[in-house]
Order: C-alpha cells, then sequence, then structure tokens
C-alpha cells in the first residue's frame, strides 16, 4: 500500500491499529497532511450533499411497481419505456430485443428434435437440460450458418450467468439454454401455440417469452459470426 | 391475505440506495430509472442465485453495476452516430425536481460525470454508498489494491476539479 493509500484508508476507517494511531499521530504533526485530510472529508461531504437527496427523494411508483410486477409481464415494460420517451438514445433494453428478434426470425426452419423421443428435455436433479439430440444440436450448429438440421440457433450471446447463451427455435417450441458444464441447461421453453404452423412463426418471429426472456439476460450484443466461430471452437466455454 | 415476501420487500427497502448509485453511474436521473429498473428484472429473474443471509444489497448493487457497464459498452458504440443527450439532461437534475442543488453542489457533479466510469463507481461505492474496500472488492472483483488505487486517483481528481473556479 502506497503511502498515499494508507493515508486514504486511514481517513475511510480502513486502517486496523496499529497502523491507524501511527497515521493518526503522523497526520496531527504535519498541517499539510491535516489539511489534505480536511479537504478531502469536506469533499465527502459535498458528495452526500448532492446524493443523498436522492435517496431521501420519494421513488417512482414504476420502480416499486417493477418489484412486484409477475415476471410474465416484464415484457410490458419495453413498451411503456418506449412510449414514454421516444427519442432517447439511450435504450439498451429495446435494442437487445430488436437485435435479437431481427436474428431470430431469419434462422427459423426445421423440424422437431428426435423421432425416438418426442421430448427435447430431460430432467435430472431439479435442472431442466437438453435432450440428446437438443443437446448436439446446440453444441454443433451456428446462428451464423444455415446449415440443415432439426434445430436452428436463433442468436448466441454471453450473460453474467453462464458461460453462453443460446436461443434457439423450432416447429414445437423455442427456447434458450445456457452451457453447464458439458450439458445445455435449459432456461425457458415455450411451446408454440396448437395450430400454429412454420409460416406462422416465421412471420411472427421470436417468441414473446423468449425474447423476454433473452432481454433479461443478455449480456451486451449478440455474438457476431466471428465470436460465435470462436466460442464454438472452445466448447462453448 | 397474501403475505409480502421478503426478498421483495428487500428489494423496495433498497430502491433509494440503488437511484442514488444509478445516478452516480449515470448521466441523469431518467437514465439512472431506467437502470434501476432494470436491475430489478434482472434480481428477479436471478432470484434463486441469492442466497438467503447474504447482503442483498451487495448483491443488488453488482448486478446493476454490470448491467451499467453493459450499457456503457452499447451506449459508447451508438454515440459515434448520434448527437449526445441534451444538456439539460446531461448535467442530470429534471427539470422541476425538487431535488436542487447550490452552485458549489453542482460542481461537484459536474466532476463526478468528468470522472472515468472506473474511478467513479469505486467513488461512489465507497464514499457515497458507505461500502468498504473489501465489500467493494468482491462486489467488483477486483484486487483490493485496485479499488484503494482507484479510490485515491478518483478523489484527488475529484478535489482538483471541485477546487477550479
Amino acid at each position: 500500500m502506497s503511502v498515499d493509500e494508507k493515508f486514504f484508508a486511514w481517513l475511510d476507517g480502513e486502517l486496523s491499529e496499529p497502523e491507524a494511531a501511527e497515521m493518526a499521530a503522523k497526520v496531527a504533526a504535519d498541517p499539510e497532511l491535516a489539511r489534505l485530510a480536511g479537504e478531502h472529508q469536506a469533499l465527502q461531504s459535498k458528495l452526500k450533499g448532492v446524493f443523498d437527496p436522492i435517496a431521501e427523494a420519494p421513488v417512482p411508483k414504476r420502480l416499486i411497481d417493477a418489484v412486484h410486477r409477475p415476471l410474465a409481464q416484464v415484457i410490458d415494460f419495453q413498451v411503456a419505456k418506449k412510449a414514454r420517451e421516444p427519442q432517447r438514445p439511450w435504450r439498451p433494453a429495446a435494442q437487445w430485443a430488436a437485435i435479437a428478434a431481427t436474428l431470430v426470425v431469419g434462422f427459423f426452419a426445421g423440424t422437431l428434435t428426435s423421432r425416438q423421443n418426442d421430448s427435447p428435455v430431460r430432467i435430472q436433479d431439479g435442472a431442466v437440460y437438453a435432450s440428446a439430440s437438443l443437446n448436439e444440436a446446440l453444441y454443433s450448429s451456428l446462428a451464423s450458418a444455415s446449415t440443415p438440421g432439426s434445430v436452428r440457433i436463433g442468436l448466441t450471446f454471453r450473460d453474467h450467468t453462464c458461460s453462453d447463451g443460446r436461443a434457439s427455435t423450432e416447429t414445437k417450441s423455442s427456447g434458450l439454454a445456457c452451457r453447464n458444464g458439458d450439458r445445455w441447461q435449459l432456461r425457458g421453453l415455450f411451446p408454440a401455440p396448437e395450430g400454429q404452423g412454420d409460416a406462422y412463426r416465421m412471420a411472427a418471429g421470436m417468441d414473446p417469452n423468449l425474447a423476454t426472456l433473452v432481454n433479461s439476460t443478455i449480456a451486451g450484443d449478440p455474438f457476431d459470426p466471428t465470436q460465435e466461430k470462436a466460442a464454438q471452437r472452445q466448447g462453448w466455454k | 391475505m397474501d403475505q409480502p415476501l421478503p426478498f421483495e420487500n428487500g428489494l423496495v427497502e433498497l430502491l433509494p440506495r440503488l437511484r442514488r448509485f444509478a445516478r452516480a453511474l449515470t448521466h441523469g436521473m431518467a437514465d439512472a430509472d431506467d437502470l434501476v429498473q432494470m436491475a430489478i428484472e434482472r434480481a428477479l429473474r436471478s432470484k434463486d442465485q441469492w442466497q438467503p443471509g447474504t447482503r442483498l444489497d451487495s448483491w443488488t448493487y453488482r448486478i446493476m453495476r454490470n448491467l451499467w457497464i453493459d450499457t456503457v459498452r452499447s451506449r459508447a458504440r451508438k454515440e459515434t452516430f448520434e448527437a449526445p443527450p441534451e444538456e439539460a439532461e446531461r448535467v442530470g437534475i429534471d427539470p422541476g425536481q425538487t431535488i436542487e442543488a447550490s452552485a458549489d453542489l453542482q460542481r461537484v457533479m459536474n466532476a463526478m460525470e468528468r470522472l472515468p466510469g472506473e474511478q467513479r463507481e469505486v467513488v461512489a461505492l465507497i464514499l457515497i454508498e458507505g461500502f468498504g474496500y473489501k465489500e467493494v472488492s468482491e462486489m467488483l472483483d477486483l484486487p483490493i489494491g485496485t479499488v484503494s488505487s482507484r479510490l485515491v486517483r478518483g478523489r484527488t481528481a475529484l478535489l482538483a476539479m471541485v477546487g477550479e473556479r
């Protein structure tokens, strides 16, 4: 710790004894250090004078409502926010949703996964994982490559809580999976409504529930083809 | 009658502090409240990852700070072709809002906004939010020495800027 850092650590009450007593004595004996300590204490008071009133002000109702809003309704926030500030340049969540929807629409195709087992998922130890066929598809397919197969990858991205997230769409369901060890764990799986065929799904784009889930978990932008191929080479880790 | 849930109650109690921290990170109350709302939604979706008995405030601050970093990255790309925000918004306090700052306090706010983000977040967490060095080190996944040195640089730069007349 440098001399400066030790001085400020003392000022912030972070020094333990006997260093704290030594620094206190040093400051008491040095008018320059004492003046510096006073200036920095005054600066902190000013900072609190600026920012504390924000914490003392009434909290907007929309934030309190957001805590109690059922998660299924979270997507409404995007609509409300867009209506509230249509020209604001800082709108990352809405931007991500737009990117996600655009990418997924272009990649929809295919038929359902396994003929032996109609379910694309397996449940183990309370967690939902991709079945063997879906696992293989998620591992080997790229959103940026239009290869034939039973599953189409809509987009690939990174989030804060798992290594990679992937949104996939197929005829009977669409979902979001993240890498957990050697398997893909399902974060969400949304069945297509009865009677909706490929043409409808192409027109509709990403399932709104999936869009909400992607929007809430994505960190940064979806991978571009180069990033996605690099992630694949590294085993999606 | 439904009983209120502790997790959600904890988030509601945190809202005033989250708004204060968000305002220190962003350039305006509207952006700050948008960031808080995104953090709430992320926290609710990640609720099962929070361990009862651990500090909900540190956990939620961390979520919000990570969202802010994502936003800054995204905005940095966008600002290459978009006009900067209006001055009234950049300065931060919305017109008509009850929070008023004197010229001196406004100078402090402006100085905070001129700090590099990595120093601003440490200054905000320690000098405004009152977290300890170790707590911030864990929250930001940084060595404690890095937290300490960023804090020294940030507060020294702030003092120099606030002292300008």
